[in-house]
């Protein structure tokens, strides 16, 4: 009786997401197979042959990588130095590295502006010491993407790496030593392997967030478009509701596909994690 | 000649001193054993000498070859963890296999070694298991076969049998102690259970505080402990402060308080400064009051004050004018609380130490 009452503790959640997501999701993909009352493929197809938007995937996909990738370069000493640090000091390293996701991406990404701008902060500052010459175009370019990702999504991969260095066991990585292992042979045979759950986890954190977000392309990428902001241009500007559920699919699946790859590759590299 | 010799080595963790100025000296081919309570030092001596931690001050060598500052991966020592600390990621194969990898060993090599070490711990057939698929115990053999694989010059132990359950923790024992004995590895091993250190090892060191009491063989110990903390540890329950020391031909006689002691002589005790009687509960005789006097000497009035049923023998506190002792005795008809009673110290069971 008591296992059979459980589940229905689950039941406003579920009925709130099967009416407000899964049934919404469904009708959109459905009609992205119907052209103008007929079952057709013909609205993917036009997709893939077209070169703007397909240059649209790819810049896509590399800025969301090249975020996830730089993420994990940045994140992993993070985690690592506040996974070993007392209680005290871990609570306000944690509070300090999630600050970013506290503040609004309209207002990070402004900042962003006034950095990176042609006449930015950064600009003048290399300018006076004499490194370059010409100011150089970061705003609105890929690279300016990335970094507005970059900063939004770091927080997120170093709370879920915190959370397995913080459970590894000290004494595997003296184990490691004392059987030869330098510091960089522990890392890479002990502490990668064992960190993968966390990593995939926050990998596809931060992916699937570069990957759909909106507002920092939008500021950041000025004319550069990402999918997402194709999807409101096509959804708003242009009124094409069938051509912006066409991409919201092309979305979805890309993003299952890469979630399934990367636990792909964990698994290679820790079959037990 | 020694193997490896720690010379006036000193640790501190947070301004306190853990060790200071310790020495330790450890012959090629023994098994010693580092035993005393916790905080002792006793882990930290092990882990300074495979080089997980550095001394502030002193002197490691090895085969006369300063190793202070070698770093842990450098020094070829073998070392196996209370919790065995085994690779989960791993199989059993690939987890003894990691030192050899390390350096650089064939595929043929690793896997003949590999064989050979896990038919020493008899752990052939479980190659391609996980850790977690392994009892305590198998998980143990695991990792003193990882330890024993890179051919150490130096084998470490570190509490290895404190997570294993009794039965097992006895196997395992002579398990180590076989397996040393027959790759004739030198081996430091570190534990709080002393039956366990007198049971497998050459020599036995009592540390107690950051130096140590006594390094001798186990049965010297066991019979001759030098300091009371020793004595203490090794169940020595009674003590009693002399006063005053003669020194006989055969034997030394010692007073407290007006009773008169005698305590056969023999190598371990004629120091002068050894003033304090040790005796153990089981070498202590109560005696009814009314039987005969056989002597004033070696014996106290006393009044049993609590009894305690230990199922082979009886465990009764006693009052005396000196002090209480605890004495075991094997009766049938026990004495009764409150009883006048004569509590004996056999000559030949009483030590002495400073």
């Amino acid at each position: 009786m008591r296992n059979r009452t459980i589940y229905l503790l689950l039941l406003p959640g579920a009925l709130f997401l099967t009416i407000f997501m899964v049934i919404p999701i469904l009708l959109t993909i459905g009609s992205t197979f119907f052209n103008e009352g007929s079952f057709s493929f013909e609205g993917y197809l036009h997709y893939f042959q077209d070169k703007y938007f397909i240059g649209i995937l790819l810049t896509t996909l590399r800025v969301s990588l090249v975020t996830t990738f730089i993420c994990i370069l940045l994140g992993f000493p993070v985690a690592y130095y506040i996974s070993k640090v007392g209680t005290r000091t871990k609570v306000l390293l944690l509070l300090l590295s999630i600050f970013p996701l506290l503040t609004s991406s309209v207002v990070r990404s402004f900042s962003w502006m006034i950095i990176i701008g042609k006449n930015g902060v950064l600009n003048k500052l290399l300018l006076s010491i004499g490194l370059i010459e010409e100011p150089l175009n970061i705003l609105y370019t890929p690279t300016a993407i990335i970094i507005g990702l970059v900063h939004l999504f770091l927080p997120l991969i170093i709370i879920t790496l915190i959370g397995v260095l913080e459970n590894m066991d000290e004494d595997l990585l003296t184990a490691a030593e004392s059987l030869g292992a330098s510091r960089l042979g522990v890392f890479a045979k002990v502490v990668l392997p064992l960190s993968m759950p966390g990593l995939v986890i926050g990998s596809i954190l931060v992916f699937v967030g570069s990957f759909t977000a909106y507002t920092t392309p939008a500021l950041l990428g000025g004319k550069q478009r990402v999918i997402s902001t194709f999807l409101y241009q096509n959804a708003t500007t242009l009124n094409d509701w069938h051509t912006a559920a066409i991409v919201a699919t092309i979305m979805i699946v890309i993003t299952l596909l890469v979630t399934i790859i990367m636990n792909q590759i964990a698994y290679k590299i820790n079959p037990k994690g | 000649m020694a193997l490896f010799t720690l010379e006036n080595i000193s640790v501190a963790y947070n301004k306190q001193n853990i060790l200071q100025d310790f020495n330790l000296e450890i012959e090629e081919g023994k098994f010693v054993s580092l035993l005393g309570p916790s905080g002792c030092g006793k882990t930290t001596t092990l882990r300074l000498i495979a080089g997980f931690l550095e001394s502030n001050n002193g002197k490691f060598l090895y085969k006369g070859k300063d190793y202070t500052k070698v770093p842990v991966n450098k020094r070829n020592f073998g070392f196996v963890f209370q919790n065995y600390a085994l690779f989960p990621h791993l199989t059993i194969f690939d987890n003894v296999a990691f030192g050899l990898r390390l350096r650089k060993a064939s595929k043929s090599e690793i896997e003949k070694r590999v064989a050979s070490v896990l038919e020493i711990v008899n752990l052939r057939g479980f190659e391609k298991r996980y850790p977690k698929e392994l009892s305590g115990g198998q998980r143990q053999r695991v990792a003193i076969a990882r330890a024993l694989v890179i051919e150490p010059d130096l084998l470490l132990f570190d509490e290895p049998l404190s997570n294993l359950d009794a039965n097992l923790r006895e196997n395992m024992r002579i398990e180590i102690r076989r397996i040393q004995q027959e790759l004739g590895i030198t081996t430091v091993y570190v534990s709080h259970d002393q039956e366990e250190c007198f049971a497998i090892s050459d020599q036995v060191a009592i540390m107690n505080k950051g130096i140590i009491e006594q390094l001798s063989d186990p049965a010297t110990i066991y019979n001759y402990p030098k300091t009371k903390f020793v004595a203490d540890f090794i169940g020595f329950k009674n003590f009693i402060d002399f006063e005053d020391q003669t020194i006989h031909e055969n034997e030394i006689e010692l007073t407290k308080s007006g009773y008169t002691f005698i305590v056969q002589k023999n190598k371990e005790n004629s120091d002068t400064d050894k003033k304090v009687g040790a005796i153990r509960p089981d070498n202590l005789v109560i005696r009814p009051i009314q039987g005969p006097v056989t002597s004033t000497k070696n014996a106290l009035p006393g009044k049993v004050k609590i009894r305690t049923y230990l199922g082979r023998s009886y465990q009764y506190i006693v009052e005396t004018p000196i002090g209480d002792f605890t004495v075991n005795q094997e009766m049938l008809v026990p004495y009764q609380v409150g009883e006048e009673i004569i509590l004996e110290f056999p000559a030949n069971n009483m030590v002495l130490v400073k």
